[in-house]
C-alpha cells in the first residue's frame, strides 16, 4: 500500500498527467471493422481483439459492475522510472469479478503500442487474449468482462523490448493472485542490471506474493558470501606452515649470508658488488641442479639418459 | 624467478626420468561423446502447399522448393500492398493494416506508382528482466542466439509465434528485408522507430535528394542531414530514384555497431516497365517468388543474398542488462571495434546448417538465374561457387559493359559492395560442370565457421531440383548431418571426427583423466585432451607456485628481520623521534 502511495505520490509530482492542450492531435480510432469473435480492425491499423460487452463468464450471474478506465501510453511515461524507455501513466488496476471493463488506450508517441492480456477463458475470447493496439498518436476503446476468479492479469505491450523497457503493468481481480516482476514502481525486476560497485543498489522489496521463482533472485546475492569467503582463505594461506619455514630459515641464514657477501664483496664498487652476488646466486643454482640430476639417476639406478645399444 | 628456478627443476626431473617410463605407459582409450538431441533437417512446420507455385490476388507466384519457404500471403501483400488485398489474405499475415500502401498510378502504365512503406525497428534475442533466457528468439544455428537489431516491415499483434513461444514471428529476422521499388516511384519510406535507443535510415547508392520539400535532411546522417529518429518518433524519407540497380540502406547512427547489429538490408530498384508489380519486401531474402518484369526478360528465376557477419561480444552487450543506459555505455564507449574480430557469419540471417532450409538456389539444367549480393560484412569477402563460373553483370547497381563482363568462379566484394551475378545452369564445363549439390561460400576461411566451429558459417548450395526431395531436403551423398543440427556441436562438445574412419574410433575423444597403466607418478602422464589439462592442471600448478612464493616470501621477511635487529638502535631512535614530532603536532 505504501508502494502504491508512493507511486502516486511521484507521478503527482512529475505532473505526467495528460493536459488536454498537450494532445491536440489524439484521433480516436472509432469507426472499426467487426470481423467477428470480438475481432475489430481498421486500415490505419487500429485492433482490438477479444472484444465482450455481453457474454458472461462462466460463474458470473450479472456484471458487477461496469468499469471505465483510460491508460495512457507513451514515452514521456517513462520520465519517473529511470532505466525504462516507454511507460504506462498507471501500472495497476483493480477491479472486482465479473466486472465489465471498458478500456480506453490512448498512445501518445508516433508508433505503435499495445495493451495486451493474456490467460483469459479461451471459450469467450480468442487465444484467451484482450488486445488493443494503436499507431500513435490516437486512442481506441475496447470492453471486456472479466471472469469470477480472484487473479492477476500481465498488462504489457508485446512488441520486442517494449514490455522489458516499462509498458508492463497488472490487472488484479478481486484479491489477484500474486504479481508479476519488474513492473515500473510497483516490483523489482527478477534479475537486477548490475550497476558497478560505485552506485548504491537500490535493496530488495519483501514482497510476499512475488511470483518470482526462488533460484532467480538469491544467484545475485549467493554471490557477496563467495566472495568473503575466498579473501579470507588468503587470508589465512598467507601466514602458512611454508612461510614460516621460510622466515625461520632467513632469519638464521642471513647472518651467513651477510658476512659470506660482505668477505667476497669487500672493497668492490656497488656494481660489481650486484655483479658478484649474481654470479654467486647463479653457480648456486647450477649446483643445486646438477645435486637434482645426480639424485635422480642415483635413484633410478641407470647412469645414461640414451638406453643402451 | 622463483618460479623458473622451480619450472626447470621439475624440467630437469622429468627429462631424466622420462625414457624409463616411455615404456610402461598405455594412453587413455576412446570414449564416445553422446551428441545429444538433434533436430530434424526440416521441422519449420509450414503447409507444404506454401511451397508450391500458385497464384493469390492475382499475383503468380513462383515455387519455393525448400524446407522454410516464404509464406504466400506475405507476397500477395508485398505485391499488391495491404491496401489491394482481401481481409481475409492480410488476417494470413502478421503484417499491420498499414504496413505497404500502394497507390496512384500516375503514368498510367498499370502499376502503381505512390509507394508508402512503413518500417520499425526490433530487437531479437534481447534481455528479459524477469528471466535468465532470451526474448523474442531467432537462432541463426542451433542454440546460436546473438542479439540482433532489425528494420521489419510493420507488424501487427504478438512479437513471438504464439503465447506459448518465445520464438519470433515469421516477419521479425534477420537481415532486414530487401526492399524493391520501381524506377521513377515516388516512395515514401516511413521510420517508426520502435526500438529503444535512436535510429535513422540512410540509402546508400540508391537515388534520393538532399533535402526533402518541406526542408528536411532525406540523407539518414545525423551529422550532416537531419536529427536522428527518437525511439518513439517517426520520419518519412521521400525518394524519387531515378536510376535502377541493386543498392544498400542501413542505419547511420552510430553505424560502426548498428550495421553490424543488423539494421542494414538490400534496397533495390527495378527498371521501368508497364503493369510492373514489384515485390515490394523479400522477407528473409533468398528466391524473390514475384520477379519485375525486366528481369523475367532475362532470367527465370531472382535471389537476394547478403553476406553479415557479427562480433560475438558486441552481440552479446544487449543481453547482458535491461537499463537502455547501461547498454548504450557499453556500447558506444566501452565497446572498441578496432579491438574486434568477427565470430558468426551468415547468409540471410542463417548459419550453416541452418542455411540448407532455406538459402538454396534451386536450379535446373539451362537456366539463367540472377544472384544479386551484398556483402555487409566488416571486410572483404570472395564469394565462391562450386561446380560454376558466374558472368559478373552489374558492379553496386551499375551495368557492366556486356562485351567487359567478366566470367569467373570467386567474386571479390569490399564491405557495402555490391554485384550481380548471372548463374548459367547450361552443361559446358564453363558455366557449370553439371547437375548436383554444388557449394558456394565466402572462401575467407573463417567466414566457413560459426564462432570458429567448421563447417559453419554462410555456406549454402546451389542445388539441382534433381537432388531435392519434395520438402526441399537435399540428397546428400556424404556425410551424416545430424551432428551439425545438435546445439552440442555449436557448444564445440563433439568430436568432428569420431564417426568416421572406423568402429574403434581412431579420431574419436580420449578418456579424459584417466591414468596411464602401470604409471608411477601423476606428473609424467601423458598429457590428456587440452581441456582437461587446463582445467585440472592450473589448481595445481597454481597451490605449488604459491607454496614456494610463500617460502620465498618467508625467506625475505627472514632477512629483513635480521637487518632490522643489527640496525635496532638505529630503528628504535628513529621511532623515537616520529613519535615525539607526532606529539609535537597535537
Amino acid at each position: 500500500m505504501k508502494k502504491l502511495l508512493s507511486v502516486f505520490i511521484f507521478s503527482l509530482l512529475f505532473g505526467t498527467y495528460p493536459a488536454s492542450a498537450e494532445e491536440p492531435n489524439i484521433v480516436d480510432h472509432t469507426q472499426l471493422m467487426d470481423h467477428g469473435e470480438g475481432h475489430l480492425m481498421d486500415m490505419d491499423g487500429g485492433m482490438v481483439m477479444g472484444q465482450n460487452k455481453d457474454k458472461l463468464p462462466a460463474g458470473c450471474d450479472k456484471v458487477s459492475e461496469d468499469v471505465k478506465i483510460e491508460v495512457h501510453a507513451g514515452r514521456k511515461y517513462s520520465k519517473p522510472f529511470p532505466g525504462t524507455m516507454f511507460g504506462l501513466d498507471k501500472h495497476e488496476w483493480r477491479v472486482k469479478p465479473c466486472t465489465r471493463l471498458t478500456v480506453t488506450f490512448v498512445n501518445e508517441d508516433n508508433i505503435r503500442h499495445q495493451w495486451m492480456m493474456h490467460g483469459l477463458p479461451k471459450f469467450l475470447y480468442d487465444k484467451g487474449m484482450f488486445h488493443l493496439e494503436i499507431t500513435g498518436p490516437a486512442k481506441i476503446t475496447g470492453t471486456l468482462i472479466l471472469p469470477v476468479e480472484d487473479k492477476t492479469y500481465l498488462v504489457h505491450c508485446d512488441m520486442a523490448q517494449h514490455m522489458e523497457k516499462g509498458m508492463k503493468g497488472e490487472l488484479i481481480v478481486g484479491k489477484g493472485s500474486g504479481t508479476f516482476p519488474s513492473i515500473p514502481g510497483i516490483t523489482d525486476p527478477a534479475i537486477p542490471d548490475n550497476y558497478g560497485p560505485s552506485t548504491s543498489q537500490p535493496k530488495p522489496v519483501n514482497m510476499p506474493n512475488a511470483p518470482v521463482k526462488p533460484g532467480d533472485q538469491p544467484s545475485a546475492v549467493a554471490s557477496a558470501p563467495n566472495v568473503a569467503a575466498t579473501v579470507s582463505g588468503d587470508s589465512s594461506g598467507f601466514f602458512s606452515g611454508t612461510l614460516i619455514i621460510g622466515l625461520l630459515f632467513g632469519f638464521l641464514s642471513a647472518p651467513f649470508l651477510f658476512r659470506e657477501i660482505g668477505e667476497r664483496c669487500k672493497g668492490m664498487t656497488a656494481a660489481d658488488a650486484l655483479q658478484c652476488t649474481l654470479k654467486l646466486l647463479a653457480s648456486l643454482y647450477n649446483t643445486l641442479v646438477r645435486f637434482v640430476s645426480w639424485l635422480v639417476q642415483r635413484l633410478t639406478g641407470k647412469d645414461k639418459l640414451l638406453p643402451k645399444k | 624467478m622463483q618460479k623458473q628456478s622451480l619450472v626447470s627443476l621439475l624440467g630437469c626431473a622429468l627429462l631424466s626420468i622420462s625414457p624409463w617410463i616411455g615404456a610402461v605407459t598405455t594412453p587413455p582409450p576412446t570414449v564416445k561423446v553422446d551428441i545429444g538431441a538433434a533436430e530434424p533437417f526440416c521441422n519449420s512446420g509450414v503447409p507444404p502447399e506454401w511451397r508450391d507455385a500458385q497464384v493469390i490476388e492475382g499475383v503468380k507466384i513462383q515455387e519455393e522448393r525448400v524446407c522454410n519457404p516464404d509464406n504466400p500471403a506475405d507476397i500477395a501483400a508485398f505485391v499488391k500492398g495491404t491496401n489491394n488485398i482481401s481481409m481475409q489474405t492480410l488476417m494470413d499475415t502478421n503484417l499491420a493494416a498499414d504496413a505497404i500502401t500502394l497507390s496512384n498510378d500516375m503514368d498510367g502504365d498499370g502499376d502503381p506508382d505512390l509507394i508508402v512503406i512503413k518500417l520499425e525497428v526490433m530487437e531479437l534475442n534481447g534481455h528479459s528482466p524477469d528471466f535468465p533466457g532470451v526474448v523474442p528468439t531467432y537462432d541463426i544455428a542451433p542454440g546460436v542466439q546473438p542479439s540482433f537489431w532489425v528494420y521489419t516491415p510493420k507488424t501487427r499483434d504478438m512479437s513471438t509465434k504464439s503465447f506459448a513461444s518465445a520464438e519470433a514471428n515469421s516477419l521479425l529476422r534477420m537481415p532486414s528485408p530487401a526492399i524493391r521499388v520501381e524506377q521513377g516511384d515516388v516512395v515514401w519510406l516511413v521510420l517508426e522507430n520502435t526500438h529503444y535507443f535512436p535510429h535513422s535510415i540512410h540509402l546508400h547508392g540508391v537515388d534520393h535528394p538532399y533535402m526533402d520539400h518541406s526542408g528536411e535532411g532525406n540523407d539518414g546522417v545525423g551529422q550532416t542531414a537531419q536529427m536522428d529518429v527518437m525511439p518513439g518518433q517517426t520520419k518519412t524519407y521521400v525518394i524519387k530514384p531515378r536510376q535502377p540497380g541493386t543498392m544498400y540502406y542501413h542505419c547511420h547512427v552510430q553505424p560502426h555497431t548498428h550495421i553490424p547489429m543488423g539494421l542494414a538490408g538490400l534496397f533495390i530498384v527495378e527498371e521501368n516497365r508497364p503493369n510492373n508489380w514489384v515485390q515490394t519486401f523479400n522477407v528473409g531474402n533468398n528466391k524473390v517468388r514475384v520477379p519485375s518484369v525486366a528481369v523475367k526478360e532475362k532470367f527465370s528465376q531472382e535471389y537476394d543474398l547478403f553476406f553479415q557477419s557479427a562480433d560475438k561480444e558486441l552481440h552479446q552487450i544487449p543481453q547482458s542488462a535491461n537499463d537502455p543506459r547501461l547498454i548504450a555505455k557499453a556500447m558506444n564507449q566501452d565497446y572498441d571495434i578496432t579491438d574486434a574480430t568477427d565470430d558468426y557469419y551468415m547468409l540471410n540471417g542463417r548459419s550453416f546448417p541452418y542455411t540448407l532450409r532455406e538459402s538454396l538456389i534451386v536450379v535446373e539444367p539451362n537456366e539463367k538465374v540472377k544472384l544479386r549480393v551484398l556483402n555487409g560484412h566488416t571486410e572483404t569477402m570472395a564469394l565462391h561457387t562450386h561446380g560454376h563460373k558466374a558472368t559478373e553483370t552489374h558492379y553496386d547497381g551499375i551495368e557492366q559493359n556486356p562485351s567487359a563482363q567478366i566470367t569467373r568462379d570467386v567474386y571479390a566484394l569490399a564491405p557495402a559492395q555490391r554485384v550481380d551475378l548471372e548463374l548459367n545452369t547450361k552443361d559446358d564445363g564453363l558455366h557449370s560442370y553439371g547437375q548436383g549439390l554444388w557449394m558456394f561460400h565466402d572462401h575467407v576461411e573463417r567466414a566457413f565457421t560459426t564462432n570458429g566451429m567448421g563447417e559453419g558459417g554462410s555456406i549454402s548450395l546451389i542445388a539441382y531440383k534433381s537432388f531435392l526431395d519434395d520438402k526441399g531436403t537435399p540428397k546428400v551423398h556424404g556425410m551424416d548431418l545430424t551432428p551439425y543440427f545438435t546445439k552440442k556441436y555449436w557448444e564445440r562438445k563433439i568430436p568432428v571426427w569420431q564417426n568416421w574412419a572406423d568402429d574403434w574410433g581412431s579420431l574419436g575423444q580420449p578418456a579424459e583423466g584417466a591414468l596411464p597403466t602401470g604409471s608411477v607418478t601423476a606428473a609424467v602422464a601423458p598429457p590428456p585432451i587440452l581441456s582437461s589439462t587446463t582445467a585440472t592442471a592450473t589448481p595445481t600448478n597454481s597451490s605449488s607456485g604459491n607454496s614456494w612464493g610463500n617460502l620465498f616470501t618467508g625467506l625475505l621477511l627472514g632477512i629483513l628481520g635480521y637487518v632490522l635487529y643489527l640496525k635496532r638502535e638505529r630503528v628504535i631512535d628513529i621511532a623515537g623521534r616520529l613519535t615525539h614530532q607526532l606529539r609535537d603536532k597535537k
